[in-house]
Formats: structure tokens, sequence, C-alpha cells
């Protein structure tokens, strides 16, 4: 349990620093900063002494209503330690820094979030859509994203008989 | 048994009869098209044979059925094959060099008809005998780098002028090696004839005096002919098909015709220049022996194919210039110098 | 004087094409046969999974899972059902625990078979493809006897197994196992062992280990270039930790060892069926799953080995039936950002082997 204390405490210390708040949900700890914060947050979790977060699993966000919030999930290939960083921005500017220039494979998932969420990562060498043509209007995985019913969509129901 | 062997002479010498003078230009001709229609159909033959041998040796080497609906155990797939390749739509693709992209195909279909019409199938079997049939034939076969070249270009599609490009670096380069493990047999022979080549190994095969040349040629073979591992040229996983990329239907369907006319024509020459030709023992026909060995030589390739992965192009290159080529020049010092102490012993018997 | 200049060729390779693993397309810049840019493009299979998550309940986006890495579905089911339960609290019973192990390591082989047998393909070598899917046939085989599908099985349920598995099932497993050694061998012979193939991977599309730890690359990638990351032994998920197998590590960096690696794995993951077989308890299949799931408010990171790497779902609950958000972290996605950086200055031959190295599946690659 030693490694997690550490971790415990460094994310501690870390919070203080940046104005987080730590939280443990099923075991994981989670501290949530401002967006703002959140390059200085993650060279600092990736240089913890003893407990280094330098793995990036993963990055994706989250539709909160009025935030958005950007979920970095960290670990290490050297210890047990796991850590989950969320960033807070608001909807109306989603724009975060890119960190890209710490993990160069934040490069495809940073991209999916910007297609599927909108958010602008700043320092991105090729922040373009991934998965949807670059004309697309929305961005499908807010909340407020309508889907269109099957009524609109399909070919066959538009069809006059006859055709 | 010698009758058969004599029968095809026999009907020839019987259609030059039907001629006032049997050695009349006009009997000449008719039996010059007459051997031609014959090569024509050995190619198209062979190439509807062939294709479905390929893929029943490939099944057979993969562990699976291969073709086996169409027909009894499969065997009509490739004419239902060839009748849908006729039904294709004929595209040219519009930014195409038009009369490259037509004439290509053409010249790939012409070429073994050539280099077949030299070969000696059986006892005087021979459709055109040419006193330099090896110069002949090799500088024929030659021309098929042209061909694919042109079909590259006149494409203008990128996946076929990587195939073209790569065409002429590879081929050119297996040419080398290819025409000096011919050599050695020339050497002990003194003719570039390919009937008396067959005819000087009546008592034993080339083969067990030429073993380098056999194995330099037969690999430098399947090279020439752009067959697996060497086929870079239409390397399917990597530019699709190469220069074949663009063509369609029937067009498309002589390429495939040239390359197992190819492929026949020089395992015919192997069999030619190192494994006896038509000679053999005397309970089976010349001609028999001749497809037979033949065969054996086409098979061979098919499992090579089937089996190994591509090369790559680097050591490609690197095998013909720093592999074959030495073992081809050390074959025919090793010739000569065998011939030279052949003779020397036979003066001092002598 | 003339000035010589040579000219770029740009190549489109896919999302028709006949080396690409389904509709992957990439866009390469040659000078002459050399590479100098790479331009991948993705999004041709794109379903929007993670969308769909989101107005189906928990249960019902199980089969959706198969769709990821549809070559290693009862991994995906693994993955996503775990997750889940990690949520909502809920104890699997023993049996069911075993027979998912059994599962998932079948599914690694499978999918692993496909990778040497395409592996082989893509330097044309068809007998090695042969061999490998006439092998993979009796895995799926298996699954077809228990769950009905042989690639989309879809046996795992949340709380438990969908069924038991039949009586002749066990034997048949029996044999398989039985046989593998000598079909590595085979592979061995046919593919590894091969001068050409051999020429055509060594020392090719070297990935150092910094560069895979810095691109966020798991799975046999990662392990082949000498870091020994394996979820089953560093973060061990259901009863991983029961068995005992090695983590198979090469050092090589290059194509071979990331195309050998995977013969290594097969071989360990047919140690843990043969424990799992050995240990497996009879009893039920099924815990007690209310009818209408409702995990609280929470949040989850469940990640699985997958064969191609981690497969993590990030599950998001508000309480209802439905999950707020449902993340799919895919490994051969964040894998494929590779490609570009190694590939360069090799040539285009080199590359398809490359490609083919990374095990892209774009199933999981699209969502």
């Amino acid at each position: 349990m030693e490694n997690k204390e550490i971790l415990r405490k460094r994310v501690d210390e870390l919070a203080a620093k940046v104005n987080g708040d730590v939280q443990e949900i099923l075991n994981t700890l989670v501290l949530t900063v401002k967006g703002s914060y959140i390059s200085e947050t993650l060279t600092a979790a990736k240089n913890f002494e003893e407990v280094p977060c330098d793995f990036l699993h993963d990055l994706t966000a989250l539709d909160l209503g009025e935030q958005f919030a950007v979920v970095y999930q960290l670990s290490s290939l050297k210890g047990p330690q796991t850590l989950r960083v969320k960033a807070l921005i608001s909807r109306d500017t989603p724009v975060i820094d890119s960190v890209t220039r710490i993990w160069q494979g934040a490069n495809f998932l940073e991209r999916e979030a910007y297609d599927m969420f909108g958010i602008q990562f700043k320092g991105h060498p090729n922040l373009k859509r991934i998965y949807l043509w670059e004309e697309f209007e929305g961005y499908p995985l807010r909340k407020d994203y309508e889907t269109e019913s099957i009524e609109k969509r399909s070919v066959m129901l538009k069809m006059r008989p006859g055709e | 048994m010698d009758a058969l062997n004599k029968l095809p002479l026999n009907i020839a010498a019987a259609i030059r009869g039907l001629f006032g003078d049997p050695h009349s230009i006009w009997a000449d001709l008719t039996m010059t098209v007459i051997g031609i229609i014959l090569v024509i159909v050995l190619i198209v033959l062979a190439a509807l044979i062939l294709i479905l041998l390929e893929r029943k040796v490939g099944g057979w080497a993969s562990q699976r059925p291969g073709p086996n609906r169409l027909g009894p155990r499969g065997w009509f797939q490739t004419i239902a094959d060839a009748l849908k390749l006729l039904g294709k739509e004929d595209v040219t693709p519009a930014e195409a060099d038009r009369f490259i992209f037509k004439i290509a195909p053409m010249i790939v279909f012409a070429l073994p008809m050539m280099t077949l019409a030299v070969i000696p199938y059986g006892m005087g079997m021979v459709p055109i005998d040419l006193d330099l049939g090896i110069i002949y034939y090799l500088a024929i076969s030659a021309i098929s780098t042209l061909a694919l070249l042109m079909a590259g270009w006149g494409s203008n599609s990128n996946y076929s002028m990587l195939g073209g490009m790569r065409a002429v670096a590879q081929m050119i380069s297996y040419e080398i090696p290819l025409i000096f493990s011919l050599l050695g047999v020339v050497m002990i022979t003194q003719t570039f004839s390919l009937s008396k080549i067959v005819e000087a190994q009546s008592t034993i095969p080339f083969i067990v005096i030429q073993p380098l040349a056999f194995v330099i040629y037969f690999i430098a073979g399947i090279a020439e002919v752009n067959r697996a591992p060497f086929d870079l040229v239409e390397a399917d996983q990597e530019i699709v098909a190469g220069p074949f990329t663009e063509y369609t239907g029937l067009r498309w369907g002589l390429f495939f015709l040239g390359e197992y006319g190819n492929m026949t024509a020089t395992a015919a020459l192997i069999t030619t220049m190192f494994l006896g030709g038509w000679q053999g023992p005397g309970f089976l026909p010349g001609i028999v022996w001749f497809f037979l060995k033949v065969g054996i030589i086409i098979f061979l390739m098919m499992w090579i194919r089937w089996t190994f992965p591509r090369m790559r192009v680097d050591h490609l290159m690197g095998l013909a210039w720093k592999v074959l080529l030495p073992l081809s020049l050390l074959n025919v010092l090793l010739t000569g110098l065998g011939i030279y102490i052949y003779q020397y012993v036979l003066r001092i018997g002598g | 004087m003339t000035l010589e200049r040579t000219e770029e060729l740009a190549l489109n390779l896919g999302p028709q094409h006949p080396s690409m693993h389904g509709v992957f397309r990439m866009i390469a810049h040659f000078d002459g046969e050399i590479i100098t840019k790479i331009e991948p493009k993705i999004g041709y299979l794109h379903r929007g999974l993670e969308k769909l998550a989101e107005s189906r309940t928990y249960a019902q986006f199980i089969p959706y899972t198969d769709r990821l890495d549809y070559l290693a579905s009862p991994h995906n089911n693994m993955g996503y059902v775990q997750a889940v339960e990690k949520l909502a609290g809920i104890q699997v019973p023993e049996r069911a625990e075993y027979l998912r192990v059994i599962f998932a390591e079948l599914a690694r082989i499978a999918s692993h078979l496909v990778f040497i047998g395409s592996l082989a393909l893509d330097m044309a070598g068809w007998t090695a493809w042969g061999y490998c899917f006439r092998d993979r046939e009796r895995i799926l085989d298996l699954f077809e006897m228990t769950a009905g599908s042989r690639l989309t099985v879809n046996a795992m349920r949340i709380g438990g197994f969908s069924q038991d598995v039949p009586d002749e099932f066990w034997p048949a497993l029996k044999s398989f196992l039985d046989d593998l050694p000598e079909m590595l061998e085979e592979y061995q012979g046919i593919f590894y062992g091969n001068e050409i193939a051999m020429g055509r991977m060594k020392s090719v599309g070297i990935l150092p280990k910094e560069l895979a730890e810095n691109f966020s690359t798991t799975g046999p990638v990662l392990r082949a270039s000498g870091v020994k990351h394996d979820l089953r032994k560093d973060a061990p998920y259901g009863i991983y930790d029961r068995f005992d197998f090695e983590v198979p590590v090469l050092n090589g960096c290059d194509s071979y060892d990331r195309g050998l690696i995977r013969l290594l794995e097969i071989k360990e993951s047919a140690k843990i069926i043969r424990q799992a077989m050995r240990d497996i308890p009879e009893g039920p299949i099924m815990a007690k799953v209310p009818k209408v799931l409702k995990p609280p408010v929470g949040e989850v990171y469940h990640a699985v080995e997958n064969p191609k790497g981690e497969l993590g779902f990030y599950l998001v609950s508000d309480g209802s039936t439905k999950p707020a958000r449902c993340r799919i972290r895919s490994a051969t996605f964040i894998n494929l950002q590779l490609l570009p950086a190694i590939s360069i200055g090799w040539k285009i031959q080199d590359v398809i082997a490359i490609f083919a190295t990374l095990d892209a599946v774009l199933g999981e690659v699209d969502k």
C-alpha cells in the first residue's frame, strides 16, 4: 500500500500548487484542475518522485453540461500507480493546451477529442478531424448534438411510390 | 514406339506431299503457318491448364481444396474465368497513352509465341529450326521488359509506373547471369542450335555435367518471368498489380496468357538445355518426354511460388549481382578448364 | 550544366488495397522506392460506437463490443463486462471467471494466428497464411460450439457467462492444445525461419524503447521493444493473478521481433488455458444481476490486455440505465500513430511489413 500512500501525498502536494481537487473514485485517485493548469499539472505528474505517472493511457473528454472535462488516464510502466487527471474547460471557449509535446502518443487522441467534442488543443501539430470528414457539422459526442431520426435518414422512406 | 515417334514427321511429309514439289516455297509456307498455329494452340492450352494447375498446387501447398465447384473437381474453372474475361468491358483510362497502352499486352502475348517456335519438341519437330536458336531466344525474351515498361508507362498510374520501373531493373539484372549460365552448355556443344544441343544429350543430360548452371538458370529464369519469390513487378501487396493494374477484360487476359506462355517457354528452354529435351527411354514418344519434363519444371516453379515470401528489391539486386553473376562466371571458368582437361586426356589417350 | 532532379511520387494505398487490413488508407510519398512521408487516414469504418453506447442500456452494448477488435471478440466482451461489473459492484461466479479466461486466451491465439498469417501474406507467403487459417478454424469451431457464432462470439454477460460449454468442448480443446506445438513448429519452419522473410524483417522498422513509451504504445509492439509490460501481470484483472505464465519480451525492436513475439505469446496462452482447464470448478455461471441494471453514480477505467494491446473502457454512470459516457481506448488506434514515425526512410515493401507488424484491426481503430 506504500506506493499508493506516496502517490496520494504527491498528488495532494500538486493539487495544492495548481489549486486542484483530489478525490478517490473506485480505488483510483482523480485530480481535477482548471484547464489552464493542465500543462503544469501533467509535467509535474510525469516527474513525480518515486511514483512517476509517465505513461499516457488515454485522453478523452466528457460533456458535463456547463463545462467540458478533458480526462487523462495516467500510469507508469515502472510501478502500479495510476492517476486520472480531469481538466475543466468552459463550453463557450473549449480551448486547452495540447500535451503532444509531453507525449507524442496524444496526437491522434487529441484529434479524436477535437473531432467528437470540438475541443481546441493549442499547439497541436495537425488538429484536423480524424474520423469524420472535414465538412461535417457539429460535434457528435456533445450531449446537445441531435442525431437525425431514422425517418429523416432513411432513403427508403423518402422514396415516392413507384420510384 | 518408333512409329509413334515418327508419326508427326510422317504427317508433315504427307502434307508436303499434297503439293507438287514437296520443297516448294508454298509447302514451306504452309508448314510454317501450321507450326505457328500449333504454337498458339500450345500457349492457350498451356495457359488454361497451368492456371488451373497453379490454383490446385496453391491449394495443395496451403492445405485447402482449391477450385472445386465447376465441373468435375473444378476442372472447368479456368474456362469459366476465360469466358468471364471475354465478357468484361474494355476500359482504357482517360489519361492513358492510348497507343502504348493498347499495344503492350499484344507484345507480351507475341513474345512467347516467337520463343516457343524455335524449341525442338521431338525428333525433327522444330517449328523453325534456327542455327542461332539460343541467341534468338535470349534476344526475344529480353523484349518482354520493354513491354512491361510500356504497360507501366502507358497506364499513367503510379502503381503501374513503379511496377514498370521494377521490371526494367529486375530483368536487366537477371539477364546477365541467365546468359552466362547458358554459356557452359554452348562451350561443351560448340553450337547455338537448340536441336543440336538436344542431340548432344543423347547419352547424358547436361544437368549432370552443368549442375551449377542449371541452378543459376532456374533461379534467374524464375526472376525473368516475374514469378514469386521474384514477382516484384506485380507485387499485389504493394503496388496492386504493377503494370497490369489498369487493364481489364481481354487485354488483361493477354497478359496472363503471356505470363504463362513465358513460363512454359522458360521451362521448355531448361528442358532443352539441361534435361535432354525430348530424349528419354524408348517406352514413351519423345514429345511426351518433352512435355513431362516441362511439366516437372513448371510444377517446381509453382511449388516455389506458393512457399516462399517475396524478396525485397535490394536483396533481389544483391542476389543477381553479388551471387548469381560471380557463380555463373565461375561456372564458365570451370567448364573451360574441364573441356581443356578432357581434350588433353583425349590427346594423351589418342 | 544539367541539374539532375528526381521527382517525388505520391502513392495512395487504401482504403481498397490488397495489403491493407480492413479500410485503412495511407498516402505515401516516395523518392524512388524510399518512403519520405506517410499520412495515415482513418475513419472509413467509423460507426460512432461511443455515441451508440449512450443510447443503449449497459447490457445492450455488449454485442457492439464484439465489433471492435473482431478478431478477438471475447476479449472485448470481457473488458466491457468487467468494467460494468466494477462500476456496479457485481461478483462473478468462479466457473464463469475460468470460462472467460479460456475464451479470452483462445481468442488471443486466434488473433495471433491471423496476425502471423496476414504478416506472411503481406510478403506473399501464401502457404504460411494457409496454415494459420487452417488452425484458426479449430478455435472458431470451439467458439461456435458454445455461443453459436464464430467471429462475433458475444459469449459474456454482465455477471457471468451466457451459457455453459457443451460436453464435446473439452476433448476438442484438449486435442487442439496437444496439436498446438506442432503447428507452431510449422509456422517457425515455413515463415519465421525462412531466409527471405528474415531478410525482409530483421533490423527493419526500428522502434526504440523510449519512442514506444512516449507514443503510449501497448501490447506486443511494446514488448518487442524490450519493455516488460502486460496488464495480465502488472494490473491483473479477473482471475489472471492465479495463473503461472511468462510475459515474453524481445529486445530486437524490429519488425522480425514484433512478428516473433506473437508466436511466443501463443505458447504462454496455451499454458494459461491448460491451467484453467485443470482448475475450473463446477457451479453456476451467472451471478444474480438485476434485470434493470442501474450502477451507482461513478466512473471507472478498466483496461484488459487485448491481443493487440491495452483495451480500456472508461465508463461514466449517472445512475440511470444507460452509461453517460462510454469511452473505448483501443490499442491499435494509438499504436497506428507509430507508422509514420518508424517507416520513414524504408522501402515501400518494408512499410507493408511494418504496417502488418503493428497488427491494426480497423474495427478497433475506427470504432
